[in-house]
């Protein structure tokens, strides 16, 4: 199967004079047509030329760029405190609107860290009574020598 | 499952290691298409950034069968480019011919560097879409099928767009140096008329 010379300019045109560029498809047929056409030779050789100058385009030296690219990542996971806690008491979830939720359950945090804090440092005030015996063996601890002068 | 698979779901978790891996992999191409579309060091390493963030925080939205990395990849530095050059178009383009490249070749002969700012001026005049063909076209080795994925065009719409690009360049090229390097119109003239007969 062979391909017409329109298509071979547009080929040319479109991806340049190197074959490894054309597609792959059409690679073979288009570089049996060139070989037997001296004009196709010709064109190939004046888009040559622009291939040429565009391969002299170098690209700037950016030393310090992976640096960056990689540093960015650690700022950003190391910056966000708020999402890092969250992460660790709330694993990510996609179920029941976890964007509501999850910030919700941290806010609770505090509340329930108050209420373990007063009850363990809570000094005296608990409910447990002193046995009648004990209470007996504190009044008798009393000095009562006094209201008898 | 392959490795581009892996480090991906491995990034999603938030493994730092699978992403520097990734960034490794993937910089010199992403940030050397970004330096041909925006032609300086500080637009090319902000748009650069910016597309390594977004791997890093949009990782769960690559889907293997569309893509594969690098082309995913490039296809947010397409779009980055394409916004900010929309953007500022001219500042961009003055910029664009100001940068002097760091391996800089002090040797090299007057009228190579001639060509070479032309080549630069050139291709600065594209129109976005176009430079970004020919940029992944010539210099990135995508198929015509990868380039179309990272446009989100057809191959039909592709090639058209770089053979007007590759006629643009020719046409600005003539232009600015003359007719003694480039002498290209005459002999595709010559060649459709050949075809014509």
């Amino acid at each position: 199967m062979t391909i017409s010379s329109e298509r071979f300019t547009a080929i040319v045109e479109a991806y340049g004079a190197q074959p490894a560029r054309w597609p792959t498809e059409e690679r073979t047929q288009a570089l049996a047509y060139c070989a037997a056409h001296p004009e196709a030779q010709a064109m190939l050789e004046e888009f040559q030329m622009l291939d040429d100058m565009l391969d002299q385009f170098s690209v700037a030296d950016m030393s310090s760029l992976q640096r960056n690219v990689l540093n960015q990542v650690a700022r950003t996971s190391a910056g966000n405190a708020f999402d890092l806690l969250l992460d660790w008491l709330v694993p990510h979830s996609e179920r029941l609107m976890g964007w509501l939720w999850r910030p919700a359950l941290v806010a609770c945090l505090p509340l329930v860290c108050g209420i373990l804090l007063a009850d363990y440092f809570s000094f005296g005030i608990d409910g447990v009574q002193n046995s009648r015996e004990e209470e007996l063996y504190l009044l008798s601890l009393n000095d009562y020598t006094e209201t008898f002068e | 499952m392959t490795d581009d698979q892996e480090l991906m779901t491995a990034i999603q978790a938030g493994n730092a290691r699978a992403y520097e891996s990734v960034v490794k992999k993937h910089l010199k191409s992403i940030s050397h298409y970004a330096f041909r579309m925006l032609g300086n060091t500080k637009d090319t390493e902000d748009i650069t950034q910016e597309t390594f963030l977004r791997l890093w925080t949009h990782a769960d939205s690559w889907q293997s069968e569309k893509a594969g990395v690098s082309t995913w990849l490039h296809r947010i530095t397409h779009n980055l480019c394409i916004d900010y050059l929309r953007k500022d178009k001219s500042a961009i383009t003055s910029e664009y011919l100001d940068e002097h490249e760091a391996d800089e070749r002090p040797a090299e002969r007057p009228d190579k560097e001639e060509r070479l700012a032309s080549l630069k001026e050139a291709l600065a005049q594209l129109p976005e879409r176009q430079r970004s063909a020919i940029v992944l076209n010539h210099y990135h080795g995508f198929s015509n099928r990868e380039i179309a994925e990272i446009m989100e065009i057809s191959v039909d719409a592709l090639e058209s767009i770089l053979a007007r690009a590759r006629r643009g360049l020719k046409a600005e090229l003539l232009a600015t140096m003359g007719s003694t390097s480039v002498d290209s119109k005459t002999t595709v003239k010559n060649h459709r008329e050949n075809n014509k007969k």
